[in-house]
């Protein structure tokens, strides 16, 4: 889950999926522009969104997202709030969780 | 014993341009290469890469270029160079293909075997070429390269201008 803090603009889906794969296409060239990623949930509201990429690329992906500063000359931040290889493990913080 | 291990990349540069040849030079093959790895592998790559690259050897007449980098790049460096598709000098563009020969770790193993692949290159110009005297010249280009090492070396440069 991705969390994206900015101060004006808000991308819709296809403009956030058209970032992640440029900050990839700087880092890593057209090499990491290809890698496959999808954007499974996206909430404009809250700048939230799932990503889901192959194991073997999350080190590029994490790293491409982090070293991205830049959203239409305004100066944003990739958080990273959690990752997992389950999809229901993102749905709740299970350190937050009480039994 | 710890050190840096170099892998020696030898290419050969084949172009349809008959005047490529002549102006290649290596400053312009290192560029053309150092963009094709930024443009394939990004930022991350063209660092990574460049740590210790360099063109240790160019041939202008038989278009053998030997580059240098780590060990543990290399392989961007030879992926990358399937997509290097024009040279620059001297405000000219020629466009070319870049054709990997051998990778090796050290130079002597690339100098025995561009050595080895230039009398083959040789001996299959022999059975192509038509030309009586064509025939003739690379007869005594072969039989030029004697049995020892030393003088091989020199015997192995043979420019095959009668058959470009």
């Amino acid at each position: 889950r991705r969390e994206l803090p900015d101060g004006g603009a808000r991308p819709n889906a296809a403009q956030f999926k058209q970032l992640v794969v440029s900050a990839l296409r700087e880092l890593h060239g057209e090499v990491g522009a290809a890698l496959p990623v999808d954007v499974l949930t996206y909430e404009e509201k809250t700048l939230t969104a799932i990503l889901r990429v192959i194991s073997s690329g999350l080190v590029k992906l994490w790293s491409a997202l982090t070293l991205l500063g830049f959203y239409q000359n305004r100066r944003c931040a990739f958080r990273v709030l959690q990752t997992s290889p389950f999809l229901l493990a993102l749905s709740g913080n299970s350190r937050e969780l009480v039994l | 014993m710890v050190r840096f291990k170099n892998r020696y990349v030898l290419c050969e540069v084949l172009s349809d341009d008959p005047r490529c040849r002549q102006g290649i030079e290596d400053r312009a093959v290192g560029l053309a290469v150092r963009e094709a790895i930024g443009r394939v592998h990004g930022d991350y790559g063209l660092a990574r890469c460049s740590v210790s690259f360099t063109v240790k050897y160019l041939n202008a007449y038989t278009g053998t270029v030997l580059l240098r980098c780590r060990k543990d790049s290399y392989r961007l460096l030879c992926s990358a160079l399937p997509f290097v598709r024009c040279l620059e000098s001297r405000a000219q563009r020629f466009p070319c293909a870049l054709h990997i020969l051998h990778v090796g770790g050290t130079i002597r193993t690339c100098q025995k075997f561009l050595i080895q692949y230039n009398r083959r290159q040789l001996l299959m110009l022999l059975q192509n070429c038509t030309n009586e005297e064509e025939r003739q010249c690379i007869q005594k280009s072969l039989l030029s390269c004697s049995l020892t090492e030393e003088k091989s070396q020199s015997g192995d440069e043979e420019d095959d201008d009668g058959t470009e």
